[in-house]
């Protein structure tokens, strides 16, 4: 514990404003940096979360120390963990491709309101470092994980054909490379006229990455294959 | 329990950064894992789990330690203090709400997103014992955790590979197509568990059907399911 804030331990005007600005600050650096970049909860959102998280235990240590009353210091703020839950649950979207988005920023918002918490409690040197670490995180952090991002070893294959045969090759061929795949979505596509098309989507985890090109360009040469992507 | 590490069970300055670093790594790694797969919660998500969860525990030490000193005239005349561990059973409640977000029922009756919802709650609680210190649990239960997301998938690999039993999702043009599609399985000796068959829209004329069938041990998953497209009248297929 630092000596230079026990002025914000006990609970008096000065420290009451001191720890609650502090909770808008904490809360509101996190939410810039989100806000940056336009996710849905940002710059308030945070704010008000951290604010409003910072008044519980704040008040909880109100009612304890200053009017003396029977309660548990904790009990107020705990509940702020399991109800901030419910808020950032809202702000994951599964979007139609069956991807889940959101969950950073659910997960960010659930942290803010730890940090409101700690803020409210008056121990300020734990609240100025764990958003340093948050910041941390999510502004070097992120490159990190985009590099990972991209070495993903997982490849998807969306293929075209015009014979329903096409597809007995196709699979043939990737189970001779030794490939595992994960999985395969067919769907027949007929116009109005007599022609009929497959579209298939094949799941394949890769190993290495050079055998992507080839892959494509052997399934490509594969009879009525019309088209073959990398997605 | 190791005696090198007792400085760092009190709460103070140093373990308290310690600790939160800690957190963070720890969630990294695990992050790292579900990362590499193209899974929703990367990197960062565990890290910030993990970082919340180890916060709300040094937060509940750092009021007992108030309790104990500053404020300690207080509590012996109301009579009561705090109990350590409710901002963290808060926690386990929480990331369960978060993880359940992450669950999502595919149109195709599949449930997906529960590992990550798992993954996600397994560190939460891993930053619950971070935050008490105890960290012999964090290392050991980060060699645990890495082991099950990395090591297991490749068994249950083997074993879903092997497995006799699978579900297939089929739509199709009309009900006569149906008997073409029972009628290979029965041909190739494919045991018929189960057929769920439901007509996607009034307006639409094609059937939706989900097969759970048993494959007899020559056959291969992706053989039975490249057969079935090339029938007539299949308009997609999926294994589920």
């Amino acid at each position: 514990m630092l000596a230079c804030f026990d002025f914000v331990r006990d609970v008096n005007l000065l420290s009451v404003t001191v720890r609650m600005v502090l909770a808008v600050m904490c809360g509101g650096l996190i939410g810039l940096e989100r806000e940056y970049k336009r996710r849905p909860a940002g710059f308030r959102t945070h704010i008000l979360i951290c604010l409003g998280a910072a008044m519980t235990t704040l008040t909880s240590q109100y009612l304890y120390l200053n009017m003396g009353m029977y309660t548990d210091v904790a009990r107020l703020g705990a509940q702020v963990i399991a109800g901030v839950g419910f808020i950032g649950a809202g702000t994951i979207i599964v979007t139609k491709r069956q991807r889940v988005k959101g969950l950073t920023t659910a997960a960010g918002l659930w942290t803010a309101a730890i940090i409101g918490l700690v803020c409210g409690a008056g121990y300020v040197e734990c609240a100025i470092f764990a958003t340093v670490m948050v910041l941390v995180a999510e502004l070097l952090l992120i490159r990190i994980e985009y590099r990972f991002a991209q070495r993903a070893d997982d490849m998807n294959l969306y293929i075209e054909y015009t014979d329903a045969n096409a597809i007995e090759e196709i699979v043939r061929l990737i189970r001779e490379r030794h490939l595992k795949m994960r999985e395969l979505e067919i769907t027949r596509v007929s116009n109005e006229t007599d022609n009929v098309r497959y579209c298939a989507i094949i799941g394949l985890r890769v190993s290495k990455k050079q055998l992507d090109e080839e892959i494509t360009k052997s399934i490509t040469e594969i009879k009525n294959v019309t088209t073959v992507e990398e997605l | 329990m190791l005696d090198c590490l007792t400085s760092l069970r009190e709460l103070n300055l140093l373990s308290m950064m310690l600790r939160v670093v800690l957190a963070m790594i720890v969630g990294g790694i695990i992050g790292f894992e579900r990362e590499k797969k193209g899974r929703p919660a990367g990197f960062r998500t565990y890290m910030l789990v993990a970082v919340g969860a180890t916060l709300t525990v040094i937060l509940s030490q750092y009021l007992d330690l108030m309790l104990n000193n500053r404020w300690a005239m207080t509590a012996e005349q109301v009579g009561i203090k705090t109990d350590l561990s409710r901002f963290g059973a808060q926690v386990i409640n929480g990331v369960g709400f978060l993880g359940a977000g992450t669950i999502i029922v595919t149109g195709r009756q599949e449930v997906k997103g529960l590992t990550t919802a798992a993954g996600l709650w397994a560190s939460a609680c891993m930053g619950i014992a971070i935050g008490a210190g105890f960290y012999e649990c964090m290392i050991i239960g980060t060699l645990l955790i890495v082991f099950s997301m990395k090591l297991l998938p490749l068994i249950e690999n083997v074993i879903l590979r092997h497995a006799r039993n699978m579900s297939i999702y089929v739509s199709m043009d009309s009900m006569e197509n149906l008997g073409g599609v029972v009628g290979y399985m029965k041909a190739s000796e494919i045991q018929l568990y189960d057929v769920e068959i439901d007509k996607a829209n009034e307006h639409l004329t094609h059937i939706n059907a989900l097969f759970s069938i048993h494959l007899p041990k020559r056959l291969q998953h992706t053989e039975v399911l490249a057969k079935i497209a090339t029938m007539d009248g299949i308009i997609a297929i999926e294994e589920v």
